[in-house]
């Protein structure tokens, strides 16, 4: 295996992948900012307005949702926000976990420097999404639970990575409308603006280092190993998906019988629809880079 | 105050591992049957990907949400173990 994440026999990707590495460094130290400064946390946000914005709400569109009230979906919406983020704190322990396992070590020595950048803002964003979540409701508990992944023990850093950049590519959907949004309160605005600035970074990065993994994998791995990624890596993104429709967030918002809405949720043509604006720009992202050979994502199971 | 028990022979777990065993059958209908000790994760009856409606199915069935901060996945290695870990006192609730 070759010393570090970039090199291959040329030694060409090696010097485009520290270029790209260079910039991001330059990137991240001119957009530098102090979290625990720049925010400003009202006591309390007022609790019937719009928390996400009603477009990425879970029952969009669902013949569930369409027999709520606009205050019965503003509920949601408050809950939904909070799961949102409390996904977030959860995804960023699972990033940090991975990044600090492989920092300085022989096969990272490139990208180690970056890392930095990457470790040092991610427990950034984990204090201030915590820190909303603690503020203004609570942080829903993690429901993933790591049992063996697809058992190819060569693939280990790219599912690794693979994960990290469809964790960031779907977190920045929302970010990037919600932080905009001028339905939903300044802080949520900012929160999401803030973050999708840094996001940005990250999946630059993250795009680079799963194209390259890649690459070298196609070198050592057969067909049916590749295949096996892949349905590997869309599960995942399934799972990623439906992790926003949780029963406890519909209990939260005051809906009856929270199990069944999420079973409704799931089994609901409309949450096809939201499947894709979710994972629209990683899945075409998977296509491009040969990673998937379609971009056809496994149905929920409503059961 | 009734006892608790992790013995898997009570009536109460009887019910639950009916219930685990129905639910896990439902996923896996090439299945005629699952051993109460089968390991469940070797087996691939269950994994990181169907954990999530398992884990769902449980809370709706207790009643209770279950907090993964105090779990491992050695506690659904096995029907029985699934069984005494979540379900020993629910009929005591
Ligand atoms: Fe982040
Ligand atoms: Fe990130």
């Amino acid at each position: 295996m070759p010393p570090d994440l970039a090199a291959d026999a040329t030694g060409a990707t090696d010097e485009r992948f520290k270029t790209v590495l260079d910039r991001l460094i330059t990137m991240s130290q001119r957009d530098y900012y102090d979290p625990y400064t720049l925010f400003d946390w009202p006591e309390s946000l007022p609790e019937d307005a719009w928390w996400m914005s009603p477009e990425l709400l879970t029952l969009h569109n669902t013949e569930y949702g369409k027999t709520l009230t606009e205050k019965q979906l503003r509920a949601v919406s408050r809950w939904e926000s909070l799961n949102f983020y409390s996904l977030n704190v959860h995804g960023i322990r699972e990033l940090l976990t991975e990044m600090i396992a492989r920092i300085h070590t022989d096969e990272f020595a490139l990208p180690s420097e970056y890392f930095h950048h990457v470790i040092g803002e991610e427990n950034e964003h984990m204090w201030f999404f915590a820190k909303f979540c603690l503020n203004y409701g609570r942080i829903y508990p993690n429901r993933a639970m790591a049992f063996a992944g697809p058992g190819i023990p060569e693939a280990d850093h790219f599912l690794v990575f693979s994960r990290l950049l469809i964790f960031e590519e779907i977190v920045d959907v929302f970010n990037q409308k919600m932080g905009v949004d001028d339905r939903l309160h300044p802080t949520i605005q900012q929160v999401n603006q803030v973050h999708h600035q840094d996001e940005s970074r990250h999946i630059a990065f993250g795009r680079q280092a799963v194209a390259l993994l890649h690459a070298r994998l196609r070198d050592t791995l057969g067909q049916g190993e590749l295949a096996e990624l892949e349905r590997y890596l869309k599960q995942y993104m399934r799972s990623s998906v439906d992790s926003m429709v949780s029963p406890a967030v519909y209990r939260d918002a005051g809906l009856p019988e929270p199990y069944q809405v999420r079973r409704a949720v799931l089994a609901d043509p409309a949450h096809e629809d939201y499947t894709r604006t979710v994972l629209r720009r990683s899945v075409s992202f998977m296509v491009n880079e040969k990673i998937f050979s379609d971009d056809r994502i496994p149905p929920a199971c409503p059961n | 105050m009734p006892e608790l028990t992790n013995e898997p022979t009570t009536a109460t777990n009887t019910v639950g591992i009916a219930f685990i065993v129905d639910y896990l059958l439902t996923k896996r209908p090439d299945l005629d049957s699952i051993d109460p000790d089968l390991d469940l994760i070797e087996s691939r009856v269950l994994d990181s990907l169907g954990f999530v409606n398992f884990l769902y199915a449980l809370e709706e069935h207790t009643g209770r949400e279950i907090s993964l901060d105090q779990v491992s996945p050695e506690d659904f290695r096995t029907v029985n173990r699934i069984a005494a870990r979540f379900l020993h006192d629910v009929a005591n609730d």
